[in-house]
């Protein structure tokens, strides 16, 4: 009886989700709707929303073709998704240096902006940005897929292991050398990079 | 400050304020199609009831910023420049018990609407607080939904029989107290409150936030609407970004594209509010919210602010919903209800 109620206090597991969707494969939809907006700003933040809606599409078509190698002890297919996203965008890996290069030339200005606004960010972000971007844009593909994953993506080291099928040890090694990298891009300009 | 924090404040100023919902409904649709193998099985106008998902997402957005924007707004000017009352601790809606709320977002514009239509609620969502605020549920109530209206008094005295028509004729009826009993009798969900916020007070707050920025996939020439903007990010002011959120006609043409627009404009909004921080440029804000906003007696603005207040303490999650529906079997551009899955819904819902 439950299985045919919408789900309210107690959302349906997405391993659930796949499992149905073997016998009924409409069912896979379901995951569509959860996901398809996460990971399309994800993506879209790494190559821009053109490229981003096909390749979001392009995710959820691999990942339907490969349920059937799901592994069902996974109630959150997040990892996989996002796995099936890194591949997908590092066939993009030029479109996104170019995509960083671009913003370290031209800050993404708000067209009006009140002056209090302005006051606020001017200092802070737009100041970092372009160095940011810059980091980014020189970082090995491995280290990036490991830092933005954690840092936009919001996936626990365990998670991003299971996404690019690596070992947690390689995560953490590969997210610090990243860190350490964008804070030395940052650190020339930056006085307040020792306060954390 | 700290590397990570930095990056994630890039990430989020990178993301669009408009989600392309037209883009990610053609994508879902190109998913459908292989998991039917490859085929199209269903006329277009069905296909609809698969992206009820998508009205999900909107509704915690909605909602959101239906909880967030307008007491983020009264709720900075109770604290900030006392020019309204202090909340009052006992007042409506009481601690330690179950809410539910009907929210409407309505719109008075007689020259987009029909002649003889007058006020009309294009958002329909019913709001289930749990008593201790750490749960809210959104139960999005499409507007072409068919059901029975029952009798309502209209506003110049008339009484209007019952009888069956889209749920959001209830509210051009007979206002809140119609909107309310038929949202009551159609859930048999009691609700304690209902509270519109309307489309022009909308354009106003825009106005009064000096503009916001919509993005656009493609340039929109929408003469229905007015509406005339070219592709990527514009600065548009209230008129024009409401127009923007109803514009029915462009991208999948459907209401969930618009009901995304809604959202896409209110996050815009509620970005531009929480930015602001001068007294002056925050008093002409909560004098436009006041006006913008209607709510039953028993919830007034002190009510308001207390329960912005809770939701904000509890860290209330969210969970959006929309009532499970199929095409009206009279008229597959309207919708109704599907039983058993919407009463089991809606005795979920209040069985907190």
């Amino acid at each position: 009886m439950v299985s045919s109620m919408i789900p309210l206090a107690t959302p349906r597991l997405d391993s659930d989700l796949i499992a149905e969707s073997r016998a009924r494969p409409e069912a896979f939809a379901a995951l569509f709707d959860r996901y398809a907006s996460m990971l399309y700003r994800y993506v879209s933040r790494r190559l821009g929303p053109e490229v981003a809606e096909d390749l979001v599409g392009e995710t959820f078509l691999v990942a339907f073709r490969r349920r059937d190698r799901y592994d069902l002890t996974r109630p959150d297919a997040r990892p996989w998704l996002f796995g099936i996203v890194s591949k997908l965008v590092s066939r993009h890996h030029r479109d996104e240096a170019a995509r960083y290069r671009a913003l370290t030339r031209s800050p993404l200005d708000d067209v009006a902006e009140s002056p209090a606004e302005r006051v606020e960010d001017g200092v802070r972000a737009t100041a970092v940005r372009p160095l940011l971007a810059a980091a980014l844009a020189r970082l090995p593909k491995g280290d990036r897929d490991v830092l933005l994953l954690i840092a936009w993506a919001d996936l626990s080291y365990e998670e991003v292991a299971q996404a690019l099928g690596i070992p947690v040890g390689t995560v953490r090694s590969r997210l610090n050398r990243a860190r350490r990298k964008v804070r030395e891009a940052l650190g020339h300009t930056n006085p307040l990079r020792d306060e954390e | 400050m700290d590397d990570l924090t930095m990056l994630r404040d890039l990430g989020r100023d990178l993301d669009l304020e408009y989600e392309p919902s037209a883009g990610l409904a053609r994508q879902r649709r190109r998913l459908i199609d292989e998991t039917a193998g490859g085929r199209r099985r269903r006329p277009a106008w069905f296909t609809g009831g698969r992206r009820a998902g998508w009205i999900a997402v909107a509704a915690v957005a909605a909602v959101t910023a239906a909880l967030v924007v307008v007491p983020t707004v009264l709720l900075r000017e109770s604290t900030g420049l006392h020019l309204l009352a202090p909340p009052i601790g006992d007042r409506l809606p009481k601690q330690g018990q179950a809410l539910t709320v009907l929210l409407l977002g309505s719109d008075r514009r007689p020259s987009w609407g029909d002649p003889e239509s007058g006020e009309r609620s294009d958002l329909m969502i019913l709001l289930r607080l749990s008593a201790d605020r750490k749960r809210a549920t959104a139960v999005s109530l499409p507007r072409d939904s068919m059901v029975r209206i029952p009798q309502c008094r209209s506003a110049d005295g008339r009484t209007v029989a019952a009888h069956t028509d889209m749920i959001n004729q209830a509210y051009a009826i007979g206002g809140l107290t119609c909107a309310r009993k038929t949202v009551e009798s159609a859930t048999g969900v009691r609700v304690d409150h209902a509270v519109a916020i309307r489309y022009d007070g909308l354009a106003k707050l825009v106005d009064a936030l000096g503009g916001v920025e919509v993005t656009l996939p493609r340039a929109v020439d929408d003469p229905k609407s007015k509406l005339k903007l070219p592709a990527g990010r514009s600065v548009v002011d209230g008129e024009t970004a409401v127009a923007y959120a109803r514009l029915r006609y462009v991208g999948d043409g459907s209401d969930i594209a618009r009901i995304k627009r809604n959202v896409a404009l209110m996050q815009a909004m509620l970005k531009k509010v929480s930015r602001i921080d001068t007294p002056a440029a925050m008093a002409t804000l909560v004098r436009v919210a006041a006006t913008s906003v209607t709510t039953d007696p028993a919830l007034d603005l002190d009510a308001l602010v207390t329960l912005a207040v809770d939701v904000r303490r509890a860290g209330t999650r969210f969970t959006a919903l929309t009532v499970p529906w199929r095409p009206y079997e009279k008229d597959p551009n309207r919708i109704e209800w599907k039983q058993p899955d919407a009463t089991r819904l809606f005795a979920r819902l209040t069985g907190d």
